[in-house]
């Protein structure tokens, strides 16, 4: 092994790790930013590991520069600001971009590499399924493998040499992470304002509903509003909250009317009223949330002409109202070829194979509301998965990707599609976004509504019975509309099409396995917040645990679990000591003395063995084998913990006879 | 003045200045570790890493932060063990002549694991990486630019290590009485001794040739190249060494008083020059020097003795180190 001075060049092998770690923690992002921003990271990647293979100078500063001013402003062109969720992220990425091709010295390699870490952070923003999320850990270690790579000084380690140690260290930080991610004191974000977009609007419904909105919603534990009711709480079921109506159809996007047309709450029946109070928290928007269908409109706030409640100021602080509704109703019997021209508009361009799906049922079912409302309920009760983490879909014609081919998705999802194949079967719908259920607070009997509530369903317009409300989310998971998205989502979510089909087969089980992976991660990962964590505590016996006793906790476990790995560390590598040999020469001395043949203190080891040779004919050659390995260990070059080993165990085998020759 | 105060007040704090009896082993209490640049770079990272966790609300984002945080204390004890128990023995540091780059060895070997880019430095010099495997033992060779001749003292060595990912700097210092005799530079342009050239036989001092070629002798390690019997080599008899008889007469003294120079550098560096170019031509010589006498003969033994007598010249033993802060 010869030295080697230090090294002040990049070594290519190195900078093309760090180009494909980079590479793997970007692809993720480039299915969900615009293709010239995958384009630019690619071409750029690509040209900095060309310029390492052929031993290049980096492009001058000011070129980089230029392309960087460029970048941004392609990113500002693109979204119009450089704020927001995906405007950010392409701008982080345009700037790592930058510092691959600037990068000459170690030390901006290592920025490179930190940089790295926050691109896997920015993909938790988009998703934090459990695939995404081992994908993730997959790029961390190819970063820290990198990083072996660039502290390592001389010959260029193997790819085991990178990845192992790489490994190791990942693998003897878990015990420390989780005792931290347990522990560490939680505090409920956000800490400052976040751009409108950064989390699919943390904030609430909104007034335009896309797939994949309300399942990014979903993830968030954040108070929507609590409800104290009079007398008694109606059944879970009945529980829909209203919020915006969505009516207005581009063949991707729900949205309201932008002419929000007011009108009265006249109902040709209204039974079964419902008095409560509402607790709503901020959310700048200007919707009330009332369950179905709202007796008369609270002091500051005008009803619409679809039901929904709206307040004459956007709602910035939390807003107490008292409410009736009727959980039994009949209006809207009559409407106008106008309002009915609007709850049938369909882009044609888009979907094409739902609308046709649509006509074909009113064709064949002779426009019978009743029963071509059956025949979509059967399709989705057949071959339709409920799920938080639904694949991404066709940006044209999303609803027929979803229908015809993933056939997985969120209530937006079948809410969306649904009111579109009535559409084009000729029955007027629309979509309501709001919240369903709630849960109970069990001190206080009060319903809290989160964000994680929300919901989204379909009103179909029905001769003679006027605007009925009908849910597909529930026909394909009716648990999710009885007893809320925790069950629906968890094992006990048992779609009855499913066991007809595969009669609780093995795919089955795997999806319902699946399932019930997914529904705990959610819960006890994605989910862990304060609420959790005390909750967690409390569950093991320590209630009330404020952050300074957590903080406590923190110490003492981060101290026990490094502690333990530390010992295990060193215990492991710890050097084997020479008296380890003297031990078992001593021993080995004790038998022969035992039996006879004492070792004279001033006589060594080899004059020893010539005496046991002459004296002990039939121990000779143990005793040989044991001396030999005496003297290498403690005069020799030294011995590995095997050979001390093995010398322990040649003299706990060695036998003297007693009797002497 | 600074400088001083940090200096002392490092010697202080790691005792430096014993000179230790090798091996030394790198025991758990003589290894300091402190975070590199890149360490507190990497903590800033994780706080902002964990901010953005907390503001978004990202359970991933935690996942990843304490991670990663781990890692870097998981990292603080591999790059501990990584220098932990190595065991350090002084190795060779052969003259050289002033001028010349002098190499200060040391053996480095691991009783357990394989270590990974250990350095070896001279306080702010260059370090030299190596990685050591076991039963192994590396050789690093530290160099060192030599200005003036005398004994050059190798000073306190740090031995440390950043392996795996740099987020700690691990060291611990080792003092061995390390030296380079550095010999005085060799004058070229000083010529031949003077007894070697022009008036050697009125003198009665034979040149190289006159000698009476005596018998042949077996070859021992030193022998110049030039008495080495390549014909009876040849003839398949073996390393063989001519050797002449020398008479009081055939005696070349190198004198003080006959190397003509400026000052005592200068007048050593024309002996040193004699000194190689006698031995050279096999020519037995001895070295007279105000205060110091050394009797003719010849070999490398002689040639080293001569040279070493030239190197410490009115030299103290324990000079000051060259080229190192007073």
């Amino acid at each position: 092994m010869s030295a080697v001075p230090a090294e002040r060049f990049l070594d290519v092998r190195n900078v093309m790790w760090l180009m494909a770690a980079m590479m793997f923690v970007v692809a993720p992002h480039m299915l969900r930013l615009p293709t010239w921003v995958g384009v630019f990271f690619v071409a750029v990647a690509g040209w900095r590991a060309w310029i390492a293979w052929s031993a290049l100078h980096v492009p001058p500063r000011l070129l980089v520069a230029a392309i960087t001013i460029a970048a941004s402003v392609g990113t500002f062109l693109q979204y119009g600001r450089i704020t927001g969720r995906e405007a950010g992220v392409t701008l982080l990425l345009v700037m790592a971009c930058l510092k691959l091709l600037e990068m000459r010295t170690q030390r901006e390699v290592v920025l490179a590499i930190y940089l790295g870490f926050f691109l896997v952070m920015t993909n938790f923003l988009f998703s934090q399924s459990i695939p995404l999320g081992l994908y993730m850990l997959v790029c961390v270690w190819l970063f820290i493998a990198t990083l072996v790579g660039f502290n390592r000084v001389g010959r260029a380690p193997t790819v085991a040499e990178r990845l192992r140690p790489a490994g190791a260290l990942l693998l003897q930080a878990l015990p420390l992470m989780a005792a931290f991610f347990l522990l560490f004191p939680r505090v409920q974000g956000p800490l400052w304002a976040l751009p409108s977009d950064a989390r699919s609007a943390t904030s609430g419904l909104s007034d335009s509903m896309a797939p994949g909105n309300i399942s990014e919603l979903i993830k968030s534990d954040a108070l929507a509003f609590r409800v104290s009711f009079a007398a008694e709480r109606p059944p879970y079921s009945a529980m829909y909250w209203r919020g915006p109506v969505l009516a207005d159809f581009d063949g991707v996007t729900w949205k309201m009317f932008g002419f929000g047309q007011s009108g009265t709450l006249n109902y040709a029946r209204a039974e079964n009223p419902v008095r409560y109070t509402v607790t709503l928290e901020p959310s700048n928007k200007n919707w009330l949330f009332a369950l179905d269908v709202p007796a008369a409109a609270p002091p500051g706030s005008y009803p619409l002409a679809d039901l929904q409640l709206r307040s004459r100021r956007p709602v910035d602080q939390r807003l107490r109202y008292d409410m009736q509704s009727y959980l039994t109703y009949k209006y809207g019997e009559q409407i106008g070829p106008v309002q009915r021209g609007w709850h049938l508009r369909l882009d044609e361009s888009r979907n094409p194979r739902a609308i046709a799906l649509g006509r074909q049922w009113a064709r064949e079912l002779q426009g019978d509301p009743r029963a071509i409302l059956a025949r979509a309920i059967q399709l989705y009760n057949r071959e339709f998965t409920y799920t938080l983490e639904p694949p991404l879909l066709d940006t044209r014609s999303p609803y027929d990707d979803f229908l015809f081919n993933t056939k997985r998705g969120f209530c937006e999802h079948y809410a969306g599609s649904f009111a579109l194949l009535m559409r084009a079967a000729g029955i007027p719908s629309r979509v309501v976004t709001g919240y369903q259920g709630g849960e109970v607070n069990p001190f206080n009997q009060e319903l809290i509504v989160r964000q994680a509530d929300a919901h989204a369903w379909t009103e179909i317009w029905v001769q003679h019975e006027g605007w009925v409300r009908v849910d597909p989310t529930a026909a394909v998971s009716p648990l999710r509309v009885e007893s809320g998205v925790n069950a629906a989502l968890g094992p006990i979510g048992v779609f009855p099409s499913m066991i007809a089909a595969d009669k609780l087969g093995l795919l089955a089980g795997m999806r319902y396995g699946w399932q019930m992976v997914n529904s705990s991660w959610d819960q006890w990962v994605i989910g862990y917040n304060m609420d959790k964590q005390r909750q967690f505590f409390a569950d093991l016996g320590f209630p009330s645990l404020d952050w300074r006793t957590l903080g406590v906790w923190l110490v003492i476990a981060v101290f026990v679990v490094g502690g333990a790995v530390a010992l295990g560390l060193v215990l492991r590598d710890r050097p084997p000591r020479r008296e380890a040999s003297l031990v078992a020469w001593n021993r080995f001395c004790a038998k022969l003395a035992a039996a006879g043949l004492p070792r004279d203190p001033h006589e060594g080891p080899m004059d020893y063995l010539a005496r046991i040779k002459a004296s002990r004919p039939g121990e000779a050659a143990d005793a040989e084998a044991i001396t030999q390995r005496y003297v290498e260990a403690r005069y020799g070059p030294g011995a590995t913990r095997e050979q001390l080993r093995e010398l322990a165990s040649r003299v706990r085998e060695f036998r003297a006879r007693t009797h002497t020759a | 003045m600074f400088a001083d105060l940090r200096q002392s007040i490092s010697d202080w704090i790691f005792r430096a200045s014993v000179p230790e009896t090798p091996p030394v082993t790198l025991v758990q209490r003589r290894i300091f570790i402190l975070p590199t640049k890149q360490g507190y770079t990497f903590a800033a990272t994780m706080a902002l890493l964990l901010l953005a966790s907390i503001n978004y609300t990202l359970s991933l984002g935690f996942v990843l932060t304490f991670l990663l945080m781990s890692m870097g204390g998981v990292a603080m004890l591999h790059t501990w063990r990584n220098l932990a128990h190595l065991k350090l023995r002084p190795g060779r540091c052969d003259p050289v002549f002033a001028g010349e780059i002098a190499h200060f060895g040391v053996t480095i070997e691991t009783p357990s694991i394989t270590r990974f880019s250990i350095g070896l430095r001279r306080r702010a010099d260059d370090a030299v990486f190596a990685d050591i495997v076991v039963g192994d033992p590396a050789s690093l060779s530290l160099p060192a630019h030599t200005r003036r001749r005398g004994l050059m003292q190798c000073g306190r060595l740090e031995v440390f290590t950043r392996y795996p990912v740099g987020l700690f700097h691990a060291w611990s210092y080792v003092e061995f009485n390390l030296s380079v005799l550095v010999y005085p530079k060799p004058d070229t342009a000083a010529g031949s001794p003077p007894s070697l050239s022009g008036n050697a036989n009125e003198e009665g001092i034979p040149v190289p040739g006159d000698e009476e070629f005596n018998m042949l002798r077996g070859y021992r390690a030193g022998d110049a190249p030039k008495l080495i019997a390549w014909k009876a080599l040849a003839r398949e008899q073996g390393l063989l060494t001519k050797e002449f008889s020398a008479t009081a007469s055939s005696e070349l003294w190198l004198d003080w008083e006959q190397a003509r120079g400026t000052g005592i550098e200068a007048r050593l560096s024309v002996l040193a020059h004699w000194v190689i170019q006698a031995e050279n031509f096999g020519q037995s010589y001895g070295l007279r020097l105000p205060g110091t006498r050394i009797p003719p003969d010849r070999g490398d033994a002689q040639r080293r003795r001569c040279l070493e007598a030239l190197a410490l010249f009115q030299e103290p033993l324990h000079a000051p180190l060259p080229g190192d802060p007073q």
